[in-house]
């Protein structure tokens, strides 16, 4: 009976297609595990900053895990198609390769990827894929990574694609080489020697699955899987308005100076296929905050993926509706010599773009901002007694608000590897001379709003050695995380020393720091944002303010300024006080008439509005002070302050400004000061 | 006079409480199973005792797992509790180290679990313990009158201490802890350090809050079922089975209320060593498949791995249990299609209520109890063992349904129904590799012991998946826990910090520490009832390479005179578990641990077996690999010692059936345990 037959055959098939992406998915985790338990950078094994993947061997993503960190969904099979270039048809059994070139589909130096080839009967069938960060790659300062680099030479070794082992056979000479260029060698090796014997393992597993279901049968089905994950994606975009869609965004400051560098997003959605277009975006600059050509693909589809497929594990297939244009030598896809050690910091920032452009056409999934990086903290030096040592964190923040829900408290983002983002204090005070004074949640840091954003963190750390110096990579200092329709911005990150009774500013740019000296006693205060908020915070029920003072994370009076709740010592609300004090707040925003003027208003890459001086004075800002102009329905777009003359309430603006607005001239909008200090 | 002889396990699952009861004059075993009455489990104690119709004065030994830990925190029903930690550490159980825990990559909505302990009630202390364990604020003079007034203000059940570095040095915690059981009568008071001196501030922490969470729920329990046992009758010591495996006092049980998490699981681990003793088998790999999830645990030369790093929902629990893995997939798992047109099994389960479809209880989506119902695999014409007969007709509407989602027909419910139950095993094929690839070991050199409702039904489709050619179905595969609880001995683990590098370290100090411990368990083992004769000691040493973090657990001998067999070990298993071993590098210890176990008499049990007739109940239509067999049913209780079948086969018994696929041959064993060999070759 063929039709029988076939049907069987077809229905073994829906089997068979699970049954293969399990099968991958476990080669994945089995390395996860591995590396996880045998690997000597605190970061690996505490921090788990690390992936693995399985890629094809033309560089298709095959399989990741939802515990890895999408930071390197796009930058491993991105790496994977340089070194299939550049060895095309030199690939051999028993070679394995490294590469950590941003310029060429890496992240930043630290993160040294492992392509491992996978042959079944002479052929090349699959690579094993392990992406992991080393403590220290060489550099200028311990850790390799810094806020005030100007070329990438100052950021450790870079390893174009490199076989480092052919034919089984290891090349020690280049081996040496490398780890004599880094801190703590012996470390580096054993971090090496963790990847290696990762891979050895995940190649022994594949092998078991080449055996079982045969090399046609698994890339066949491997390649149906990829096709049903594009179908999915193309439905889900087709599911969403079309239409375009803008937003903008700053990077700080490249270190060197104070001048914020712009980041502009264009998204359009046209049946079931989404561009991404960063033209416009600054060109790159000589501080860390630049990436290289994986990061904006990287940032774009880990958002496409939160908004319209969350659920599936991930392979290539999903992304191939999305189209990505990153100009070449603009700082998001920069060239030699630009540093990419802030690859993060650059990454959050098109992740919040994308959560700005793609939340107009889906708005019950927008959320405020957050932290905007990974606020590398590190503390390193060569103490008499502890050798040479290395504290290194990268604090996570509050997550912003979304339609529902208050956002959450010091914890990994969705847009984050599930990982130890700070270490355990008994091992830190074990291993390091250093001595945690306090940790806990920072009061009074969420972006207000009727859902409010999540808290930040508040972390003292005492050094208890001479010879420390402080280096820190991280931005949203002075810019700080946006809040959603309507929602006010989280507090920004702040980093400070705190030496004897003094506050000591480690750096003129706040937030990026390069081995600023320290002493013994002093205290390094790390405190991080807090989650952009969501909606009016006066339309924040007054109970749910009660609960959040009731527990200490706000304060009374703050409670009072900000959402105009009055709470009494003993818990207390005062509902008749409340309804005058949100009325004061309420009357005392400061709403303009939009206006169009036909030139650009730009001050280098900053967006300037023009605000009549009367209203300047209510608003409380002078020339060149930082605004967010309100929107009820998405992101609030930032701009800088001219003053002109007059008392009249219109708001001068140019049409880049208006598209971001998504507004009309004549609509009457909110101006509000951006005053980070006010946390 | 009339002398005990009965010695009683009973497992309270979240659908039944089994019982199982050996009479050591004449060797025989009664089982019951009742059902469960959640909220107050020790009703469904009762009631199966009730069901065994014994004299209950005669009962010696009574173990007792149950799941109220697991319950009382998935219900959060715990004790109010107040904290009381080091000044500046207040957020540490709250925000952890920023992990989220519990999936949530890419989740915009994720929402973290709240901590147990609300923030008004986290209090703190001016004290502080340096890491190496000098004191550099002493909390004497502290004045706690403040403290307790809030605690009592808040109404607490139950007080957790919490200090950094308390596992170096636990002096203030102790005094904190003095003074506040003084302070606060009736409230008990849980010392992190006193109860776990393990290092790690939130792991111990997180475990430190569950326990005081937990105790006066589970010394609630414990003294209603003891009262009510006493009232009828009972004499007989209650043990309770505690997570590593082992059993413990009563006592012991109010003290580490934590220790009760995987009560219910363990005890089909020990069954399962049993079983293996009696079948002359080292290796093997549990497969315990119920209704809504399945436990699966290895077992190396008669042994369990323990493991210190676990999680309970999103809370660290930094407790010793048996290395025992649970996926959320039973005989009730629904099955769904996902978006991609994919089939899906779990993880939701359709439970007891409203139940698979083909129970007719108002469950409508398929569960892998209509995929097999479907296939023939369950019986549809013949009630099976409880007296429900199961509806095939509501199994095939319900599948269907499913069929009709992913633009399939009526005809195609056949082959739906073996996809699903393909997916099924791979997820349960995923579980035994959890616990054996990626701890290093090949699963096809295990045994795959299946029991539990719905185990021996899955068992050889997951040994077919792994590659694995022999798999076990013990005696009363329904039962085993039980079983397991009945043989358990009583057991503690010990920790003990110790960090040096080996080589450099003095060996003494090492065996003097160790010696130090073995003093310490050998007098608790004492107070607990056992005497020198029935104790045993095994230790074990947490070692790893200077610079990185995770351990391996190298078993000690107490051959050991140098640190050479110590470190030859090591290398050995980092290499067999990690890919690689490096002898240049300096290998550090970490920690001590002992198993100290207090054995209780062993029993000899006879399963009994059947004489070899009537074997064959039935021939029915049975589904394989898209093929209809027409296939043997055997029952179970008439075959004799040295019976051999074939699959393809059903067989059924009590309260489980078996499914044999074509290609496995199987030999009744003198233990009436069935030996599963696979006939397909390597």
């Amino acid at each position: 009976m063929p039709r029988q037959n076939a049907r069987a055959e077809k229905n073994k098939d829906i089997g068979v297609l699970e049954l293969v992406r399990e099968s991958l998915v476990a080669v994945v985790k089995e390395m996860r595990a591995n590396i996880i338990h045998s690997s000597y950078s605190s970061i690996i094994y505490e921090g788990h900053d690390f992936s693995c993947a399985l890629v094809s061997a033309d560089g298709r993503l095959l399989a990741q895990s939802l515990d890895d960190n999408p930071l390197h969904i796009f930058a491993v099979p991105h790496s994977a198609r340089e070194i299939v270039r550049v060895f095309s048809g030199d690939i051999h059994e028993g070679d394995v390769f490294l590469h950590n070139d941003p310029y060429t589909g890496g992240t930043h130096l630290n993160d040294v990827l492992m392509l491992y080839p996978v042959f079944s009967g002479g052929k090349l069938v699959l690579f094993a894929a392990a992406r992991c960060h080393w403590g220290d790659v060489g550099g200028s300062t311990p850790g390799s990574l810094s806020g005030r680099v100007t070329e990438i030479l100052q950021e450790g070794i870079r390893i174009v694609p490199t076989r480092i082992c052919e034919k089984g056979k290891l090349n020690e000479p280049f081996l040496e080489l490398l780890f004599q260029n880094m801190r703590n060698p012996a470390e580096r090796r054993g971090d090496f020697k963790t990847m290696l014997g990762t891979s050895r393992k995940a190649e022994q597993h594949v092998q078991r699955l080449l055996t079982r279901f045969g090399v046609e049968k698994l890339l066949s089905s491997i390649d149906e899987l990829m096709r049903r994950s594009e179908q999915v994606m193309r439905e889900r975009i087709r599911a969403c308005p079309d239409g375009v869609y803008y937003a903008e965004g700053y990077i700080e400051s490249n270190g060197n100076d104070h001048e914020p560098i712009v980041a502009r997003l264009k998204l359009t959605i046209d049946g079931d296929r989404m561009i991404a277009d960063f033209t416009g975006t600054a060109p790159q600059t000589r501080g860390p905050t630049n990436v290289g050509p994986s990061m904006a693909p990287n940032a774009v589809c880990t958002i496409a993926k939160a908004f319209l497929d969350p659920k599936t594990s991930i392979n290539h297939g999903s992304f191939e509706p999305i189209e990505v244009i990153a100009p070449v030598g603009s700082f998001i896809n920069a060239r030699w010599p630009a540093p990419c050690g802030g690859m993060v910091e650059v990454k959050a920032l098109l992740d919040s773009l994308m959560v700005a452009a793609l939340g107009q056409a889906m708005p019950e999934m927008i959320a405020g901002a957050l932290k905007g990086g990974a606020n590398h903290t590190l503390i390193g030096g060569n103490d008499p007694k502890w050798g040479s040592f290395l504290f290194y964190e990268y604090p996570a923040g509050g997550t912003g608000a979304s339609k529902d829900l208050d956002g959450g408290t010091v914890v990994r983002a969705f847009s984050d590897g599930d990982f130890n983002s700070v270490q355990s204090i008994e091992v830190v005070e074990s291993s390091l001379p250093l001595r945690v004074e306090s940790y806990g949640i920072r009061e009074n840091s969420c972006g207000d709003g009727k859902n409010r954003g999540g808290f930040g963190m508040r972390r003292c750390i005492r050094v208890l050695s001479d010879s420390a110096s402080l280096s820190i990579l991280s931005d949203r200092n002075v810019i700080p995380p946006y809040g959603v329709m309507g929602g006010v911005y989280g507090a920004p990150n702040h980093f400070v020393v705190k030496r004897g009774e003094n506050l000591v500013e480690p750096s003129a740019h706040p937030g990026k720091v390069a081995g600023f000296a320290l002493s013994d006693g002093d205290i390094v205060v790390m405190e991080t944002a807090g989650g952009g908020g969501y909606g009016d915070p006066l339309e924040r029920d007054p109970e749910k303010v009660l609960k959040d003072v009731a527990l200490g994370y706000l304060s009374a009076d703050e409670a009072f300024r900000r959402y105009g709740v009055s709470i009494s010592p003993n818990l207390r609300i005062d509902l008749e006080t409340t309804r005058k004090k949100r009325e004061e707040i309420r009357s005392a925003r400061v709403f303009l008439s939009l206006q169009l003027v036909n030139t650009e208003l730009l001050e280098g890459f900053k967006r300037i509005v023009e605000l009549p001086r009367a209203a300047a004075t209510r608003l409380s800002v002078a020339e060149g002070a930082l605004v967010e102009i309100v929107t009820p329905d998405h992101a609030s777009p930032r701009a800088w302050v001219r003053i002109v003359d007059g008392s009249g309430d219109t708001l001068r603006i140019d049409a880049a400004t208006l598209a971001l607005l998504a507004a009309e001239v004549g609509d009457r909008v909110e101006v509000r000061a951006v005053r980070t200090a006010a946390h | 006079m009339k002398t005990g002889t009965h010695i009683v396990g009973i497992d309270v699952g979240g659908t039944f409480t089994d019982i199982l009861c050996y009479n050591a004059a004449n060797h025989v075993v009664l089982s019951a199973k009742v059902p469960s009455v959640p909220g107050n489990q020790w009703r469904g104690v009762l009631e199966a005792l009730h069901a065994l119709g014994i004299d209950l004065g005669s009962i010696i030994a009574f173990v007792h797992g149950t799941t109220i830990a697991t319950n009382t925190v998935l219900e959060q029903k715990g004790a109010k509790t107040g904290l009381l930690t080091t000044e500046g550490f207040r957020d540490v159980i709250e925000i952890g180290l920023t992990r989220r825990l519990v999936g949530g990559l890419f989740d915009i909505k994720f929402v973290r679990q709240a901590p147990l302990i609300d923030r008004s009630l986290r209090l703190e202390a001016p004290e502080r313990v340096a890491a190496d364990g000098s004191v550099l604020r002493d909390i004497n003079g502290f004045d706690y009158s403040a403290v307790a007034k809030s605690l009592k203000d808040a109404d607490v059940g139950a007080v957790a201490i919490c200090f950094v570095n308390s596992y170096k040095n636990a002096s203030n915690e102790v005094k904190a802890g003095e003074a506040l059981r003084k302070l606060l009568p009736g409230v008990p008071v849980t010392e992190s350090a006193v109860l776990l001196p393990e290092k790690g501030e939130f792991g111990r922490f997180s475990t430190c809050v569950l326990n005081a969470y937990l105790t006066p729920r589970i010394v609630d329990y414990l003294k209603t079922l003891t009262a009510a046992l006493a009232d009828r009758g009972v004499k007989a010591p209650v043990s309770i089975m505690t997570s590593n495996g082992g059993a413990m006092t009563l006592e012991r049980a109010a003290a580490t209320a934590v220790s009760t998490f995987l009560s219910g699981p363990v005890g089909g681990v020990n069954g399962t060593i049993r079983i293996c003793e009696m079948t002359d088998t080292a290796n093997c790999i549990t497969f315990d498949m119920g209704g809504t999830s399945t436990d699966v645990a290895l077992i190396h030369n008669r042994m369990a791995r323990t493991s210190h790093d676990n999680q309970h929902e999103a809370f660290p629990l930094a407790w010793p249990q048996l290395d025992i893995h649970t996926i959320g997939a039973g005989g009730g798992s629904i099955i769904s299609a996902q978006p991609d047109g994919t089939l899906e099994v779990g993880p939701q389960s359709a439970g007891a209520i409203p139940g698979p479809a083909c129970y007719l209880r108002g469950g409508k989506l398929p569960t892998i109890s209509d995929a097999n119902l479907i296939l023939g695999r369950l019986p549809s014409e013949r009630a099976i063992s409880g007296g429900l007969k199961l509806s095939i007709d509501a199994a095939r509407e319900a599948m269907a349904k499913l069929a009709a989602q992913i633009g399939r027909g009526k005809e195609d419910v056949q082959e739906l129904a073996e996809s699903a139950l393909r997916i099924a095993v791979a997820k349960m094929a995923g579980a035994v590799r959890e616990v054996s690839v990626h701890r290093g070991h090949d699963p096809r050199d295990f045994v795959l012991f299946g029991f539990g409702g719905a185990g021996p039904m899955h068992l050889l489709p997951v040994a077919d998946e792994l590659f694995v050619p022999r798999a076990m179905i013990p005696p009363m595969p329904g039962h085993l826990s039980a079983f397991g609880q009945m043989l358990a001995d009583h057991r503690r683990d010990y920790v003990a910090v110790w960090e040096g590098a080996a080589n450099v370290a003095k060996f003494s100090d090492l065996e003097k520490r160790i010696a130090e411990l073995r003093v310490q368990a050998a007098s608790q083992l004492k107070e607990d009832g056992f005497a020198e004769t029935r104790q045993r000691f095994s230790f074990s040493i947490d070692m790893r390479y200077a610079g990185q973090s995770f351990t391996l657990s190298i078993p000690w001998q107490d051959t050991n005179k140098s640190w050479e067999p110590l470190i030859a070990a090591f290398l050995a298993r980092h290499e067999e578990t990690f890919g690689y071993a490096d002898a240049t590098n300096t290998v550090q210890v970490t920690a001590i641990r002992l198993v100290a176990l207090g054995l209780v008499d062993k029993i000899d049990i006879a399963f009994p077996l059947g004489e070899g007739k009537d074997v064959v109940v039935e021939k029915r239509p049975v589904w394989f690999d898209g093929e209809v067999h027409d296939c043997k049913v055997y029952d179970r209780t008439k075959m004799n010692a040295g019976y051999i079948f074939e699959g393809p086969a059903i067989v059924e018994e009590p309260g489980c059936t078996s499914v044999i696929p074509p290609k496995w041959r199987v030999t009744v064993l003198p233990s009436s345990a069935l030996d599963c060999i696979s006939q397909r070759g390597a």
